[in-house]
């Protein structure tokens, strides 16, 4: 793909980042590939295929695309659309056996929450090996002969990604909300797309400002201000929005109360359509809506023997591994986003999750129903 | 909030499996998978690929068939157990949480007969280039592969109308279940390139749906 066509795809499929946009599953050639070129394996987004095979450039291996329904590899992986079934069929199916001489697949180190290594191993013959977690670490994972370092580990929330992140909400709701207000009162269009973009990228720019005080402990205030232990962002922002219509009221237009009555409405769905979910949108949060939801991992000292699994998939890096005396430990619990990777992983169930009512969440439970399904599976009991 | 209410629709997603298929095929279902089964006999070893609720695998086992019913979905396996027992068939089915690309495991030559419902289209070229393979080997010599789904039609008014049919039908039914089928593109064609002998073709009035009843040749 020629540098123009991958900025043009970048940019209509960040618009359009919220729908699964498939492409097609199995086996792409890279560079010149011989019999024992890494094979690295990814999902069948498009956008990510087309990042994946960009970070390739210049290496001579095999990209295989597993069906993960279009849908990106950490989502996918965490709500049951990429799993063993996936990677097993692409390896199976894709005739990469008779290609190469060595079994060793290289994943993306996100799948770790729903595709497990062990079963991969033991139906297909093939051992994973966790790469990084963006594409644009892979040249660096293969320069250093395919370890990690902490920081190819880690999920970040860089600019970057905070725009694209700003974008891919802005654009659906705003046409969502312009189609709604189209019959009623077409002349409002146009400055309420651009107070939801405005807004969208107000709240996810100047993130690093205000993300220390998010928490999703102490959620008091009803069931919509509450990111931010009481809730104070959501309803900041809001105040600031009124009294800038009061202000342009004001001085722009004549005043009437039914113009900010009109407005404050508008601006506070706004507000609240963007910000409701602000810690589960981010990557390094995770979700403050389920109060029975906020897990804990708990590590069971006496099943633990130091493999190190859990520091290899933590996409956070809470773990550490104390190669002396064989035993992880959480140093860093508090960056925990329950993505689960580290319970499913481990080989000797060491580590599970408990809920807030103390109830334990076993690893068979979350490696059968995923992340998503855990609160049906609570209910249910 | 968007992601909450994405995440509440998924949550409930295999449940409303059956519902959804239904809305997408218009409920014409029942009347092509009893049709289906009917080729089944009483005693026969019989595979369902990409079972799912267990529409066809219950059927099948009703007529006395020995049913292995295998789908990925562990879920909508439990669903078809719990079916199973309500029906007392479980004595004739066996339902396994796999896909189609690990049927490397089965015998050569031991079914009488392979159902699939609705799964080649979920599948990837590759997948179905493989499970047809793996078909031929595992039926017996003139054993049947029984297939209904969804198709493209080949005239392009009624790929339109299709298209303009199909397109609401699939945002609802993938907002209720987060399926979608991917109508395969000549499948009569593909299979008999694998090896099978085509016995019947069915498709329905818009050209969108078939029921193929097909054959491994005896020798």
């Amino acid at each position: 793909m020629n540098p123009f066509s991958y900025i043009v795809v970048n940019v209509v499929e960040i618009l359009l980042r919220v729908v699964p946009l498939p492409c097609r599953a199995g086996l792409v050639k890279i560079g010149n590939p011989e019999r024992h070129s890494p094979v690295f394996l990814t999902c069948n987004y498009h956008l990510t295929v087309e990042r994946v095979k960009r970070a390739l450039k210049g290496v001579d291996c095999y990209l295989l695309v597993a069906n993960s329904r279009g849908i990106n590899v950490w989502c996918a992986a965490a709500d049951g659309h990429f799993t063993n079934h996936d990677v097993i069929s692409v390896l199976k199916t894709s005739g990469i056996e008779e290609l190469v001489d060595h079994r060793n697949v290289i994943m993306p180190q996100l799948a770790a929450t729903g595709v497990e290594a062990k079963i991969i191993h033991k139906k297909s013959g093939w051992k994973t090996i966790w790469g990084p977690v963006y594409a644009k670490d892979i040249p660096l994972f293969i320069q250093n002969n395919l370890k990690k370092t902490p920081e190819i580990r880690e999920v970040e929330f860089p600019l970057t990604q905070r725009i694209e992140l700003a974008a891919s909400w802005a654009f659906p709701i705003s046409i969502f909300l312009a189609l709604i207000i189209i019959p009623f009162w077409p002349e409002a269009i146009f400055p309420i797309i651009l107070m939801i973009w405005g807004l969208s990228f107000l709240i996810f720019m100047s993130f690093p400002l205000y993300s220390r005080w998010l928490s999703s402990e102490g959620k008091r205030i009803g069931l919509i201000f509450f990111d931010f232990g009481r809730g104070g962002f959501q309803l900041i922002l809001w105040c600031l929005l009124i009294i800038g219509i009061i202000a342009y009221s004001h001085l722009f237009v004549e005043f009437s109360w039914g113009f900010i009555f009109r407005w404050g409405f508008i601006s506070f769905i706004v507000v609240l359509v963007l910000s409701l979910d602000l810690m589960g949108s981010t990557p390094v949060y995770h979700s403050g809506l389920h109060e029975d939801r906020l897990l804990k991992v708990i590590l069971d000292e006496k099943k633990c023997r130091g493999a190190g699994f859990c520091e290899q998939v933590c996409p956070r890096n809470c773990y550490g591994v104390d190669s002396n005396r064989h035993m992880a430990a959480m140093p860093k619990t508090e960056r925990c986003v329950q993505c689960g990777a580290c319970i499913v992983q481990c080989p000797f169930n060491a580590l599970y999750f408990k809920n807030p009512k103390g109830e334990i969440i076993l690893p068979d439970t979350i490696r059968k129903f995923k992340l998503n399904l855990l609160g049906k599976r609570l209910r249910e009991k | 909030m968007s992601t909450y209410i994405l995440m509440k629709i998924l949550e409930s997603a295999p449940s409303r499996y059956d519902r959804g298929i239904r809305i997408l095929t218009l409920g014409r279902l029942d009347k092509v998978y009893d049709r289906l089964t009917s080729h089944i006999k009483s005693g026969e070893r019989v595979l369902d690929i990409g079972c799912g609720t267990g529409a066809l695998s219950l059927r099948a086992a009703q007529k006395g068939a020995k049913v292995k019913g295998i789908d990925v979905n562990s879920q909508m396996l439990e669903i078809t157990q719990k079916r199973a027992m309500e029906a007392n068939l479980t004595q004739n089915m066996e339902l396994c949480e796999m896909g189609v690309a690990e049927l490397g495991s089965d015998e050569s030559e031991s079914y009488d007969a392979v159902m699939s419902g609705l799964c080649f289209s979920e599948l990837t070229e590759d997948e179905l280039a493989y499970s047809l393979k793996e078909l031929r080997r595992i039926l017996k010599p003139g054993g049947l592969l029984l297939i209904a789904d969804e198709v493209r039609p080949k005239r392009i008014l009624k790929k339109m109308v299709n298209w303009l049919i199909r397109f609401p039908l699939v945002i609802i039914t993938y907002l209720i279940t987060q399926t979608t089928t991917k109508a395969v593109k000549e499948l009569p064609k593909k299979i008999e390139e694998s090896g099978f002998l085509i016995e019947s073709v069915t498709l329905n009035r818009m050209g969108n749906f078939i029921e193929l009843v097909t054959k491994r040749p005896e020798k």
